[in-house]
């Protein structure tokens, strides 16, 4: 009596693939942990290029005062008003930006703390970035004042969540919002209203406190390191920024266009770096994952020599070969996208103490590798089996015993 | 390059069951795989009834082994990432033979072999005997018409050798298949209906 065999189980894989599936996790792994590396670094480039694409900046002219994309001159009142008078301009919004912690946070130009002041009763010219999404608390309204919106990496660092408090020079802000993680560099931004962030310049910088308490002409609506200049529709930002800074006397003009540019040539080390780590991952990933699958395959020769003996053709022979490549290129993928993302997590949960994210786990990302996986599974293992069936029945026999 | 088989001209008649013996490197082999399309030669024709199988595509070929051929090794081959019950019933699959017929026919096999609680087990757990008499069921499951054997005995026991040659003696005079069993044992050969001797890349009948 034949008991408990109730047909033949319709399996995906016979017996004996776990070690190239493992084989394959790991190759698979180290090519999405890779990848995750190089898209966190060319999240950080992009956002930066996003933010400087969507606005003009501009900032008076000379050297030394302020930080950040508007570091330069004094830009008073009355040249702000002149720029919005410039044909094209929609909006300009005056800005102060000065370095967090001014013993460190000038040390590293693509890292900084910066604390951002705005004037909440424009609203933000940035065609881009017309707001920062929030993701915890609310953005800042008009008429706020010791109040602060934090950036993601920065409130990490800080572990503030509103209701909390940030001592920004020798004053206490209350949290109100924190910035949905952006990547790129106003998740180190401290963002208050402009008239505090004045009040922290005049406590910050002597010469910038002598010179507006001498009783001479600098009003607090001077105060201003910058501004972000927006444009009205159909303008060409770049055009736009020549004619400002011909029109307009004491401003240094960065041109969107200009500044994408010495944003690439500044971040061109980190570009290529990006390109190598993803070329490494998929070099690696790719032949771990082909060899694996195409030695998986080689090794069951004599099984293609005794199925053919059975009647197998190359189509169904090429069939099975296809369908255990895709499972096991498949399985070995998706385990291996998967160990990547804890390990990342893990790592990623470290050096968010340090306000850090190393990784960036896209849907596009593991999308990209488990496809990549499959097909390159695929493709492996239909080339070994179109070797192996050149060799005949009875010479694949002989060998695989 | 070797000539390894000369002018060899073999007829397989249904119900005849078939020795040819040689010593080791005669050919034994080569002449099995040439007659089970499991190789190719470089001369001379190859007919089943009124088919020419010389020159017959990959396809046809393999359909040809799959529908009237059935192959005992001495090795056994069994896949041992597969249970017996698959092993059995890959030899169906190629064919595209209805699965509960298959199933039904696999069933009858195993038990008359002996080997039906063995069905979930995997090869490398059976023993010789068991694996051989597994191999026998897969070979037979399609009824074929030519059964083609290679030392079927060579690794078994005396107890297990005497089960597997009845059944191939029953498979020819009851069931009208042709068996050719390629052997150096003389003893399993004088079972058969007709015994030829391989030597020198010719066959001879025994004793001319």
């Amino acid at each position: 009596m034949v008991t408990g065999a109730g047909g033949p189980r319709r399996r995906l894989l016979p017996r004996g693939y776990g070690f190239a599936i493992a084989g394959i996790a790991v190759g698979m792994a180290g090519l999405v942990a890779l990848g995750a590396l190089a898209d966190r670094i060319s999240r950080f480039i992009d956002g930066g290029h996003r933010f400087v694409l969507g606005q003009i900046s501009v900032a008076g002219a000379g050297l030394g005062t302020g930080a950040g994309f508007t570091a330069g001159g004094l830009l008073p009142k009355r040249t702000i008003d002149a720029i919005r008078r410039v044909p094209g301009v929609a909006l300009v919004q005056a800005q102060v930006m000065l370095p967090l912690n001014p013993s460190t946070s000038e040390l590293f130009s693509v890292n900084q703390e910066l604390v951002l002041g705005v004037d909440l009763g424009v609203p933000t010219p940035n065609r881009n970035y017309p707001s920062f999404p929030i993701a915890h608390g609310r953005d800042l309204a008009p008429g706020d004042r010791g109040r602060v919106v934090v950036g993601a990496e920065l409130a990490a660092s800080r572990t503030l969540r509103p209701p909390a408090s940030l001592r920004i020079g020798d004053r206490d802000f209350e949290v109100v919002g924190i910035l949905e993680r952006l990547l790129t560099a106003p998740d180190r931004f401290a963002i208050v209203p402009i008239e505090d962030a004045r009040d922290l310049w005049l406590a910050l910088d002597p010469t910038v406190r002598a010179l507006y308490r001498t009783g001479g002409t600098l009003a607090a609506d001077d105060l201003n390191t910058g501004a972000a200049v927006g444009w009205t529709s159909g303008v060409d930002p770049d055009a736009l920024a020549a004619r400002i800074r011909r029109e307009v006397a004491g401003v240094n003009v960065a041109a969107p266009g200009e500044v994408a540019r010495q944003l690439s040539a500044s971040t061109a080390f980190f570009r290529w770096l990006m390109v190598a780590v993803a070329g490494i991952g998929l070099l690696i990933g790719g032949l771990s994952l082909s060899n694996t699958v195409a030695a998986a395959t080689f090794e069951r020769i004599r099984d293609f020599g005794i199925k053919q003996a059975l009647g197998a053709s190359d189509g169904q022979l090429l069939g099975e070969v296809l369908r255990e490549s895709l499972t096991v290129s498949l399985a070995g993928g998706v385990i291996g996208t998967v160990l990547a993302i804890l390990a990342g997590l893990a790592i990623d949960a470290r050096a968010a103490q340090a306000g850090q994210q190393l990784f960036l786990f896209s849907g596009r990302l593991v999308a990209f590798a488990v496809g990549f996986a499959a097909a390159l599974g695929a493709v492996a293992g239909v080339y070994a089996s179109v070797r192996i069936l050149r060799v005949p029945p009875a010479e694949a026999i002989r060998r695989g015993a | 390059m070797l000539d390894v088989l000369r002018g060899v001209d073999v007829t397989l008649t249904p119900g005849e069951m078939l020795a040819v013996v040689g010593r080791s490197g005669s050919g034994k082999s080569t002449l099995l795989n040439l007659l089970g399309c499991l190789d190719r030669s470089d001369g001379g024709e190859l007919w089943f009834g009124d088919e020419r199988l010389t020159g017959a595509g990959r396809g046809s070929r393999a359909r040809f082994r799959g529908r009237h051929l059935g192959f005992v090794f001495q090795a056994y081959h069994l896949i041992p990432e597969l249970t017996v019950w698959e092993n059995v019933l890959l030899a169906a699959r190629y064919v595209g033979r209805a699965r509960a017929e298959a199933e039904e026919a696999a069933r009858k096999l195993l038990q008359r072999l002996g080997v039906a609680a063995r069905v979930a087990h995997y090869p490398p757990t059976l023993s010789g005997g068991e694996q051989q008499r597994v191999a026998f069921c897969r070979a037979m499951l399609n009824d074929p018409a030519v059964i083609l054997a290679d030392e079927p005995t060579g690794n078994l026991d005396a107890d297990n050798a005497g089960v597997l040659l009845a059944e191939l003696r029953a498979r020819a005079h009851d069931g009208g298949s042709a068996v050719l069993l390629v052997t150096h044992s003389a003893e399993l050969a004088h079972s058969a209906d007709r015994v030829l001797t391989l030597a020198d890349g010719q066959l001879t009948p025994v004793g001319a």
